[in-house]
């Protein structure tokens, strides 16, 4: 069912998110998670989310999964579309967990890879079990054809020896083995949406640069978008055409990944870009930093949730009004009342 | 007694470590098998510098640090530490007694700030706790904890709070005051900063670098993020399954790697830089780090070196000195490696 108030999606768009808003009852009060989030993904692209711990960046895409905790508690306002093949709206934020369409759509057009994957896979049965009991249910086919397929995807995501690594146990694979059979998972049903929550943050470089290749790979031959997040900047340029940054709860810039990385409009990119050490820059005695620390999640700050530790913030403007979007050429905007008027602190 | 004279080894070192390794017995599908963690790893770390241990996970660097800090028993090998009188002590040959003094001279700072500290300790009793055991009274350590919160950039007030009340970099923080609480001389620093956020893992890199000039330590960094360690280290080694590949100046080994492990690692780390994604230049390397239990032959890495030869497979490399620095490869000379531009 789609929803009147909205103008409809291009055809090229996938995934639509707007105000989408969700707090936390907890015993201390209410945490503010995500605060009138929007933003979008089309067909065959990768968005990349950075942003620190904390400034809602999995509870998002929870929600677009519909997997929120039971004390959470979503805005009214805020709506998630979906239309995977072109021709249906789906108003996903309409939906519960448990709803047919979402138990369809999870593991069958969305894909999920986590950040762990000993959580996402179960420890009592093999990849293959694992991998066959998904394919089964979502292609209703029997179990022949099921293990054809585990044993198609664990060669597709480039283990070595398939037909052996479908019988094995999580624990009988290093992590990277492991978070490729994850990987195996998340694309069995052909998703035209994968999410990523950071797949590669507890691997070394080297393994991390194996499954960047391979998503990369994947992505061209499967023509699937990818929504990835990470904090790591390295991982985002490596693999993002479009980049939103989050910062308590709310998306402060969005744009492509050469504006986010060449111009940067938000104070808030620009000290996170400034604050990683760089490979053969020469060598500067200190790290620039962002003074002070995230505020807390329970006492979002009045006016930008930035202004308490930004270099260029008005208290009279700044702590008191919340900034508008401001919007720039190819699709840049950033949350700032001064955004194109300062200096770009890119590279 | 092992308190060697104060020639045993050069003024400007701190430690050194010779032929250290570590073996550990391990259940396999067949019965016991012996798993080489650290195999003859040797070096030197200097006063005052940062000495970085890098390698893939698995490779021994955690090991390394337990060792030198007497965390675990040497298989074989010895570490020798400079005392603050200036004498040089065997501590791979003393006992846990004669050892207790000396530890204090020795830190460690973990990865993981959630499970290293006591849920039911205040700051106060974390931070104060090293010196309790060292015989300090109660207004001694309330008025040393005072300081060393601050040091760490916490306020004194916080001294009556337990952990779970801050976030992960303040509870690195406060691993980082506990550290400093017997005036160290060293600290390994394991993964210390990995688990941050970028801006919070750069507010503690600038703190460890402050506090190494105010208290004149001296850091063993180990850490997985490349870029890190070329910001912090002066020297560094490169480890692979167990041993020292390459060991030198950061900035040479940055600029110019003569081990082809090393090139692959710098090769590997995705940088902050869409346009080089583009350049396509990067280099992933291939398959696994082999098992420790039953490493390849000859070089052990030599089932991935794109440049490996059949003497490869057959001879291990001696590390040897070539161009001021050393390095275990056959072809150190030879090879012409990529290194990072700049
Ligand atoms: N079930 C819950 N109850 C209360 N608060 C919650 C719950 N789940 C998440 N939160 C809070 O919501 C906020 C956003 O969390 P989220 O997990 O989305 O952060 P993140 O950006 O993914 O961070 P990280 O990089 O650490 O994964 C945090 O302040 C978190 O503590
Ligand atoms: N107590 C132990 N018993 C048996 N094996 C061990 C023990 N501690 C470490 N090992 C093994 O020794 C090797 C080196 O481990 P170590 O923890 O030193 O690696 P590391 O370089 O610190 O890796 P990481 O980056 O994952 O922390 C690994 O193969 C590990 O499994
Ligand atoms: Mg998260
Ligand atoms: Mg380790």
């Amino acid at each position: 069912m789609s929803n009147p108030t909205l103008p409809p999606m291009p055809s090229e768009r996938l995934l639509d998110l707007r105000d989408v808003q969700v707090g936390f009852a907890t015993r201390d009060g209410r945490v503010a998670a995500v605060n009138s989030v929007t933003y979008h993904v089309d067909r065959g692209e990768v968005l990349g989310i950075v942003g620190e711990s904390g400034s809602g960046k999995s509870v998002t895409v929870r929600a677009i999964m519909r997997l929120l905790a039971k004390n959470a508690v979503e805005g009214a306002g805020g709506s998630i579309r979906f239309n995977p093949d072109g021709d249906r709206e789906l108003l996903l934020s309409a939906e519960h967990k448990n709803s047919r369409l979402m138990r369809e759509i999870r593991g069958g057009r969305i894909g999920m890879i986590f950040q762990e994957p000993m959580t996402a896979l179960s420890p009592v049965h093999t990849v293959g079990t694992q991998i066959m009991r998904t394919v089964m249910l979502h292609r209703k086919c029997g179990r022949t054809e099921a293990r054809a397929r585990a044993v198609e995807l664990l060669g597709k995501v480039q283990l070595p020896n398939p037909e052996e690594m479908v019988d094995r146990y999580p624990h009988q694979m290093s992590g990277g083995m492991r978070q490729r059979a994850m990987i195996a998972l998340a694309l069995c049903c052909d998703p035209v949406l994968l999410i990523a929550d950071e797949p590669t943050t507890a691997l070394d470089v080297t393994t991390e640069a194996q499954i960047l290749d391979l998503l990369k790979s994947l992505q061209d031959e499967l023509g699937m978008a990818i929504i990835f997040i990470t904090h790591n900047f390295g991982v985002v340029a490596d693999i993002a055409d479009r980049v939103a940054v989050m910062y308590l709860g709310r998306i402060v810039e969005t744009g492509s990944v050469d504006d986010i990385f060449y111009a940067p409009k938000h104070p808030y990119t620009q000290a996170l870009l400034q604050s990683i050490p760089r490979l053969g820059q020469a060598r500067v005695r200190r790290l620039k930093t962002i003074r002070g620390s995230v505020p807390d999640p329970y006492n979002v700050p009045k006016g930008c949730p930035f202004h308490t530790r930004c270099d260029f913030a008005d208290a009279a403007l700044c702590g008191t009004e919340l900034p508008p979007r401001k919007a720039f050429a190819g699709d840049q905007s950033a949350l700032c009342h001064f955004a194109g008027e300062l200096r770009e602190a890119g590279q | 007694m092992s308190v060697l004279p104060a020639e045993a080894m050069p003024a400007e070192v701190l430690v050194r470590v010779e032929g250290l390794s570590k073996h550990f017995g391990v259940k396999t599908g067949s019965g016991q098998a012996l798993l080489r963690a650290v195999d003859d790893v040797s070096f030197d770390i200097r006063k005052g510098e940062t000495f970085g241990l890098v390698g893939e996970s698995g490779s021994g660097k955690s090991t390394v640090a337990r060792l030198m800090l007497r965390a675990y028993r040497l298989t074989a090998g010895r570490v020798l530490f400079r005392l603050s009188d200036g004498t040089v002590a065997d501590i791979s040959a003393l006992d846990d007694r004669a050892m207790r003094p000396i530890r204090r001279e020795m830190q460690m700072i973990f990865q993981d700030p959630y499970s290293s500290l006591n849920p039911r300790m205040t700051l106060r009793d974390l931070i104060g706790e090293p010196m309790s055991v060292h015989g300090a009274t109660r207004a001694e350590i309330d008025a040393r904890v005072a300081e060393l919160l601050a040091c760490v950039g916490l306020r004194p007030e916080y001294a009556g709070r337990y952990p779970h009340a801050f976030s992960g970099g303040q509870r690195q923080r406060i691993g980082i005051a506990r550290a400093l609480a017997l005036s160290p001389a060293l600290i390994a620093a394991d993964e210390a900063v990995s688990a941050l956020d970028v801006s919070v893992a750069a507010q503690n890199i600038n703190l460890l670098q402050d506090l190494q000039e105010q208290f004149d330590l001296t850091y063993l960094f180990i850490t997985h993020d490349l870029g890190m360690v070329e910001h912090i280290s002066n020297r560094i080694a490169v480890m692979y399954l167990g041993r020292i590949v390459e060991l030198g100046e950061t900035e040479e080994i940055f600029a110019r790697p003569m081990h082809p492990y090393t090139e692959a690692l710098l090769g590997a780390v995705p940088q902050p830089d869409p346009r080089k994604r583009r350049s396509g230049r990067r280099q992933v390397l291939k398959g696994e780090v082999p098992s420790a239990v039953n490493p390849p032959s000859g070089c052990a890495f030599h089932p991935r070196c794109p440049y490996a030869t059949e003497r490869c497979a057959a001879e291990l490399p001696a590390l040897r000195e070539v161009g001021g620095r050393q390095v275990r490869c056959h072809f150190a000379e030879e090879l012409a490696l990529q290194g990072v531009e700049a």
